[in-house]
């Protein structure tokens, strides 16, 4: 049933598309409707197949594919697609204003004009915007500066940008000369995918670790169609590097369950014992800091001395 | 014969008539009502109607003349078709990122939506293709926990329903079902949280969306709402936010934490919204925080390991001490090695 829905739901907006921008091309209108060729033939035809009674030839839509290029006549009655439902427009509102928050950006003067356009035709909402306002709140670690704009124009322009980064894994700050070339929001957090020109190849950064971030007058030469949005910037788990143990107490074994770094789990009695691999160890002994006597470290050896290491400089700060 | 196409061919029918149609028509020319018995045709009719209705298509029963009992149907064409719409290339470019963003299921609504900005379609032309590269260049991954779940707190939060959730704590408590009249919605760090009064602890607590195990029910379904008055003194931004050291136990008291230049300037991104920041010449900078849960503060404080130092209170940097030199113990160390 929600299958028929939708499918109701697309053609009912395909065809006021085609009526509108006549001899789309089928791969063009695959996009736009994120549906494969099977399912947009399939389409087709089932609107080539409906109309007016009393179903004659004359009285059907007509469907024409000609070549690459779809047209469709006979069609006026469903020359506008079907009003937006209270939810949907309240659903537009909300991802609107979302969206402004989410950036960073104080406001994006087209996504308030077009918000504007739909209010203005379509009326007030099941939601107001105080509604909004007063019931959702969202905090994205947004930097300033409005560092997602500023990376967005460089990834359009093809500028060379110039930063200086913290790496949260070698716990480490270091200049950097990137290429932009995508912004991925995930878990809360803005990554900016880029050409890293000393490592020479790509890395994905987090946007809120740049500490200062400037656009150069250099371009560079866009890369060559890859297949990018195969490719998820949240890979936690390693796979190469050192492995690391650790026996967790009972009350975090939950918690630590839903962390996506363990490559694996296993109970211990109630104690849990979570398996990690990783190239840097400094943000390992971070992290353990954090949990303190919580953590036990099974192995390797290497990290525990490194870590009583570390505690014992920190007493020297609090000795005096 | 196809229900889409028997719903499609119907739609059509009632648009086109100037004049209420009779069951009776509609029975007669549409393909797939015909073979039907009067009373399997009534039953099929309703759920067709009722599917269409869900969709948001007006359909109207009226009477079919000044005098007769008879009814029809028909489908305003005012009430059907969406106004048309006129969008410069920054708006197009504006709601295709709108677009990618329900996609990207992070926020409630995404799939309604989604079907809102497939019926702009025609009037966003190409701006509306998902595969064409974008300007700018953004996408969305979606956060964990499910947006159906999402979709009906923020329906309940603003029609004012109390729902029934099993939640599972991280407390250590098992699955417990508890009644809520959720007041708003939060998103910190990738996560949702419902805030609102729950009738269980008696009080105004925060849960993260992705633990309800049950998925979200009204809690009297029956009824119609609202079933609850937010509180007129209640504001989201109070609940929204609670760091860790922040929650229940203990007197609030102030803690100065000094971070180095390192690290100094994404402390402040973080929390300068939230606590007092003075920099520091030459970088670094010194951070005046609210503390309640020691033991939260304690584990975020030495996260930083050498990059942050509690400056007061005194009884603080003795307890840093105490938990350093328990660390140090459980490693197998002495202090002066």
């Amino acid at each position: 049933m929600p299958d028929l829905a939708s499918r109701v739901r697309r053609l009912l907006s395909l065809i006021p598309y085609v009526l509108k921008h006549q001899g789309v091309d089928i791969g063009g209108l695959c996009d736009v409707f994120e549906i494969s060729r099977d399912q947009l033939m399939k389409d087709l035809n089932l609107i080539f197949m409906c109309g007016q009674p009393d179903y004659t030839p004359a009285d059907l839509m007509e469907v024409d594919i000609d070549g690459d290029y779809v047209y469709i006549r006979m069609a006026d009655y469903f020359a506008r697609p079907l009003r937006f439902t209270p939810a949907e427009l309240s659903g537009l509102y909300l991802a609107c204003s979302s969206l402004v928050k989410l950036s960073g950006s104080s406001s994006s003067p087209a996504l308030v004009s077009a918000t504007e356009k739909i209010a203005g035709v379509l009326g007030g909402a099941a939601v107001s915007q105080q509604d909004i306002e007063e019931k959702v709140e969202i905090h994205s670690v947004a930097p300033e500066h409005e560092d997602i704009a500023k990376l967005s124009r460089a990834a359009d322009g093809c500028r060379v940008v110039e930063m200086e980064y913290y790496t949260y894994g070698r716990d480490d700050l270091t200049r950097r000369r990137v290429h932009p070339l995508s912004l991925v929001f995930g878990m809360g957090h803005w990554y900016l995918r880029a050409w890293d020109e000393k490592r020479g190849e790509t890395r994905v950064f987090r946007v809120d670790r740049i500490k200062n971030l400037e656009m150069t007058e250099e371009t560079f030469e866009p890369p060559r169609e890859e297949k990018e949005e195969d490719r998820s910037p949240f890979e936690v788990t390693e796979s190469k590097g050192t492995e690391v143990h650790l026996r967790v107490h009972p009350s975090l074994a939950r918690w630590a369950r839903e962390q996506p770094i363990f490559k694996e789990t296993e109970e211990d009695g109630d104690y849990l014992i979570c398996k990690l691999n990783t190239t840097e160890l400094a943000w390992v002994e971070r992290e353990l800091l954090n949990f303190g006597p919580k953590v036990e470290i099974l192995s390797p050896p290497e990290l525990k001395e490194r870590l009583r290491e570390r505690v014992r400089n920190l007493l020297s700060i609090y000795e005096d | 014969m196809n229900k889409a196409e028997r719903l499609i061919n119907l739609i059509a029918m009632l648009l086109e008539a100037n004049r209420p149609v009779t069951l009776e028509r509609i029975r007669s020319s549409i393909p797939g009502y015909q073979q039907s018995t009067m009373a399997s045709f009534k039953r099929m009719f309703e759920r067709d109607k009722s599917d269409l209705r869900e969709m948001g298509v007006p359909i109207h029963v009226e009477h079919v003349d000044a005098f007769g009992e008879e009814v029809g149907y028909r489908i305003p064409k005012r009430e059907y078709y969406l106004p048309e719409l006129e969008f410069t290339q920054e708006e197009k470019v504006a709601l295709l990122l709108v677009n990618r963003l329900s996609t990207g299921e992070v926020i409630p609504l995404s799939r309604e939506t989604h079907s809102a900005l497939l019926k702009l379609s025609p009037d966003l032309g190409a701006g509306s293709r998902m595969g064409q590269p974008a300007s700018p260049p953004w996408r969305f991954g979606a956060p964990s926990g499910s947006v159906e779940d999402l979709t009906d707190l923020w329906e309940a939060v603003v029609e004012r329903r109390t729902v029934r959730i099993t939640y599972q704590s991280l407390g250590g408590d098992e699955e417990r079902e508890r009644s809520l009249d959720p007041y708003g919605l939060y998103f910190d760090r990738g996560a949702w949280y419902v805030v609102g009064y729950c009738h269980l602890r008696k009080e105004i607590r925060s849960f993260r969306v992705s633990r309800i195990r049950s998925g979200v029910e009204l809690d009297r379904s029956q009824e119609e709402g609202p079933d609850f008055e937010r509180p007129p003194d209640f504001r989201l931004e109070d609940h929204a936010r609670i760091l860790p050291w922040e929650f229940e136990e203990g007197s609030e008291y102030q803690a100065v934490v000094r971070f180095s230049p390192k690290i100094a300037w994404l402390v402040e991104r973080d929390l300068g919204d939230v606590y007092r920041f003075k920099p520091r010449k030459g970088g670094g900078g010194t951070l005046y925080v609210r503390v309640r849960n020691e033991d939260g503060f304690l584990n975020w404080v030495l996260s930083f390991a050498e990059d942050a130092e509690v400056i007061s209170p005194p009884e603080l940097r003795e307890k840093v001490k105490d938990r350093l030199h328990l660390i140090l113990e459980n490693l197998g160390g002495e202090a002066d090695a």
